[in-house]
């Protein structure tokens, strides 16, 4: 494969077409813009509703994550002008909720967040110096990735200055087509790729609505899938997140949250920060 | 530099698709989403986050845990759609065709009861729907860039959560495979047009394991520990499920919110559950919908299915048709509507050239022995007259009583229990049972080929038929089945090993037999406590004493109404 990108090295300058850098928003090997809705089919107990103090189930938190949740009180953190705690970078992707991804420009993803009326910007310039304040958001470092990016296909498509045809959509699986192991069509809205955000200067902030601590010394990667068109119809976004906490984890902690495209944002519910309180 | 370039395509275009994304090692599952559930398991009564609808609800309300006790359910693995919701680590490997190295199919074992996944990579198409089910499904894939998607059919009725919210035997799932680094993401979508409005989503993770992992065992083995009355099968009774509020109050939630849902899987329904203790919530009602049966065999063509051994299934005569062959010759049981008898008879002469020995009918019913008089003179006894129609004696009196043809009439008769004779190398055994779907019902045993032909005591597209002017009953219906159940021993986890040829449907097993079973007797229990509380037919129907299985087998009102004339007749 080497000796491949060689030549094609070699075929473009023969041509005298150096490669050109492209902008993120035109290598995109799969379009994640659109208005998307949380589908909370797993953790419904800790995300629809706010779970009492100390109900950490599914989490490997550490003792002093323990100490720390344990802890928590809503109402100190209202007093305290904290009530976005729990709509951070770490927790904001599990809060039930609509995402709006848009191109803010060609090496910017905006997503916006009606829970919480947050906004996170995912940076794919990466000479970019993150900013000196933390944020709730922090600051998104983010790339491309899959068999495409900065390979044959993603050269070849690039090379011929064709957009990307989001009309023809891939079905999944089988059916006696023949198409084993076959990458994507070209030109599908989903080619495999994935986009890889890695986040940084962000505030302490809570893993679930009930004070499950992170702290500003966590790292947070996430991998954004769209993945292919489901038989009836559906478009499906998949976020995996890693979040890894020396101070309040054991472990890695990864969850991946679905969301479910919409035909445009007439359900767009902007709502701030505001966490019910847990049953009695 | 055209020829270079050319070069360049054909050699892209020559390459195999080995630069897919690599899964195959040793996968650890992390339980960082709904450990409690997922790994020692939830307690009754929660439904969180699943899109299920009224039918769902009303089976969860009524499965009663000590079911798992039954010998039939004890060593029932989860199936496709439940199992990866477990506790599970599990193995990915490829088979490769030698000439060409491109992948055939991806192979999984899962830790979890010992299941053997076969993902087919090469193109093939599903079975028909009259194909086994199996908990595991039939698995076909395609990488669409570097997400491997998978598309499972023919999966095995279950549950997707162990508090008893069921799953079809009509669910379709759509798995994607995601890799990144030693963490993979596996999404699972599941359609049930039975027990859920919506989709179904779940996804988990995976981490690699460089080291392995011996605990690859699942040792089960079925035993009686809790003495009790034989074939009796627990459940509750609606509205008497005395621990289904016990999780909701646990955690303070109230009780309509956790039976799940689609709606409640939306952001909206946080503003119900925020007010839910001042306005209580909305019981749901689903829309009504038509039942989500399986497809009708295509018209007027005859499929041939190989069951097993020396016993094959004729598709698409009306009723299903049963064929053994060997050196002997053929038996035929049951031998289809009269309109289909001559493409019957093709089809049989495309398995064997043999002479048509026996013919049995395992009732009276046209569809089942509208082909009679065709096979028997198509067939020849050893001694040149017409091929012997079988049949107990109550099924040759309801075809004269009918006015049948005496030339489709089975005068080869009897009247015991149990028939049996050896042919081409196997032992048959025909039972007699009385009052079952009639009175007159037979169900075949192939011994060496291990196959039954229920006839229509065994049905996988409607309710049972109760034929109470012919002489059926509810309680002879179940003692039918569970005639079946003593016959029949499954293979290894409940699946396969003695196959059962239906009277309508797809070839079942043991464990298709006993949720049949199940159902019945579920529903009988519930329409005699209708009938203790003094509740007219019209009454008892309106309270939907089937409401679970609609969804699957359509129409209920024959069958609930041949339940309550039967039941009441005997207070």
């Amino acid at each position: 494969m080497t000796l491949l990108s060689a030549l094609i090295f070699f075929l473009a300058a023969q041509r005298g077409q150096p490669p050109v850098p492209r902008t993120a928003q035109a290598a995109a090997p799969v379009d994640l813009t659109g208005y998307w809705v949380s589908v909370v089919s797993e953790d419904w107990r800790h995300r629809m509703a706010t779970p009492r103090k100390g109900d950490y189930e599914s989490l490997p938190l550490s003792a002093e994550g323990r100490r720390a949740a344990d802890a928590w009180g809503l109402e100190k953190d209202n007093a305290a002008g904290l009530q976005c705690k729990a709509f951070g970078i770490g927790g904001i992707m599990r809060q039930p909720g609509r995402l709006h991804i848009a191109w803010q420009d060609d090496n910017t993803l905006k997503v916006d967040f009606d829970a919480g009326t947050q906004t996170r910007l995912l940076s794919f310039d990466k000479s970019k110096q993150p900013p000196s304040d933390k944020t709730w958001q922090g600051f998104s470092v983010a790339e491309w990735e899959g068999p495409n990016i900065g390979g044959l296909g993603g050269l070849g498509r690039g090379a011929r200055g064709a957009e990307p045809d989001n009309s023809r959509q891939i079905e999944p699986g089988g059916g006696g087509r023949g198409l084993r192991g076959g990458p994507a069509p070209p030109g599908s809205i989903n080619q495999g790729g994935s986009l890889k955000v890695v986040t940084t200067r962000f505030r302490e902030g809570y893993l679930r609505k009930n004070g499950v601590p992170y702290s500003e010394d966590t790292s947070i990667t996430e991998y954004f899938h769209r993945l292919p068109k489901h038989p009836n119809g559906d478009e499906w976004l998949l976020v995996v997140t890693v979040i890894e906490d020396p101070k309040h984890l054991t472990q890695p902690f990864y969850t991946s949250s679905q969301f479910k495209l919409e035909p445009n944002g007439s359900k767009w519910s902007p709502r701030p920060c505001q966490t019910a309180p847990p049953p009695k | 530099m055209r020829i270079i370039e050319s070069l360049l395509i054909t050699l892209l275009a020559c390459l195999p698709s080995f630069a897919q994304m690599n899964l195959e090692g040793e996968w650890a599952g992390r339980y960082h989403e709904d450990q409690a559930d997922r790994v020692p398991g939830d307690v009754q009564g929660d439904f969180t986050g699943v899109p299920m609808n009224d039918a769902a609800r009303r089976y969860a309300e009524s499965f009663d845990v000590r079911r798992v006790t039954l010998l039939e359910h004890q060593c029932q693995p989860y199936s496709l759609p439940h199992i990866f919701r477990g506790p599970m680590q599990f193995r990915i490997w490829s088979e490769k065709d030698p000439a060409t190295q491109e992948v055939v199919a991806y192979k999984q074992f899962l830790g979890t009861y010992q299941q053997f996944r076969t993902i087919w990579m090469d193109g093939r198409p599903h079975p028909p729907e009259y194909a086994p089910h199996t908990f595991m499904g039939f698995s076909t894939g395609q990488w669409n860039g570097d997400v491997l998607t998978v598309t499972t059919t023919h999966i095995k009725k279950e549950f997707y959560r162990r508090s008893g919210a069921p799953s079809s035997d009509l669910s379709t799932v759509v798995e994607h495979y995601i890799r990144h680094g030693n963490l993979l993401s596996h999404v699972m979508i599941v359609n049930d047009p039975v027990y859920l409005s919506e989709p179904y989503v779940n996804s988990e993770e995976f981490v690699f394991m460089d080291r392995g992992n011996q605990n690859w065992l699942y040792n089960c083995e079925y035993v009686n520990e809790v003495p009790g009355p034989k074939n009796e099968v627990p459940h509750f009774l609606p509205g008497k499920n005395p621990f289904l509020k016990e999780w909701s109050n646990k955690f303070g939630l109230p009780l309509e919110a956790v039976w799940g849902g689609a709606e409640t899987t939306y952001p909206e329904y946080m503003t119900k559950l925020d007010n839910s203790s001042r306005t209580p919530l909305n019981v749901r009602k689903d829309a009504p919908r038509p039942p989500a049966r399986p497809a009708a065999t295509p018209d007027g063509e005859i499929k041939t299915f190989h069951v097993q051994g020396n016993v094959y299934m004729l598709v698409g005569a009306g009723a299903n048709v049963a064929v053994q062959i060997g050196d002997e010759g053929i038996v035929v049981v049951d031998t289809g509507a009269a309109p289909m008898r001559e493409k019957v008879l093709t089809a049989i002469r495309q398995l064997s050239n043999k002479e048509i020995r026996w013919i049995v009918n395992t009732h009276a019913d046209p569809d089942h022995t509208g082909g009679n008089e065709t096979m028997s003179h198509a067939g020849r006894t050893v001694n040149g007259n017409p091929a012997a129609i079988i049949a107990n004696e109550h099924t040759l009196a309801h075809m004269s009583q009918a006015g049948r043809p005496a030339t489709e009439w089975p005068l080869n008769t009897f009247f015991e229990d149990v028939r049996d004779f050896h042919f081409n190398g196997e032992a048959i055994f025909l039972h007699h049972v009385p009052k079952g779907h009639t009175d007159g019902d037979v169900f075949v045993y192939f011994r060496g080929s291990d196959v039954l032909v229920a006839g229509d005591l065994f049905m996988t597209t409607t309710y049972p038929v109760i034929d109470t002017k012919n002489g059926g009953g509810v309680q002879g219906f179940i003692d039918s089945l569970n005639k079946m159940l003593d016959i029949a021993v499954p293979g290894y986890l409940q699946e396969g090993g003695t196959y059962v040829i239906p009277g309508h449907g797809r070839v079942g097993d043991e464990a298709d037999i006993v949720e049949y079973r199940d159902m019945i007797a579920i529903i009988r229990d519930r329409i005699q406590d209708m009938i203790k509380r003094g509740m007219t037919l019209e009454q008892v129907k309106a309270a939907q004493p089937s409401l679970d299985y609609d969804g699957r087998y359509g129409d209920s009102s024959a069958f609930v109404e041949a339940i309550y004339r039967d039941l009441s007749s005997k207070k």
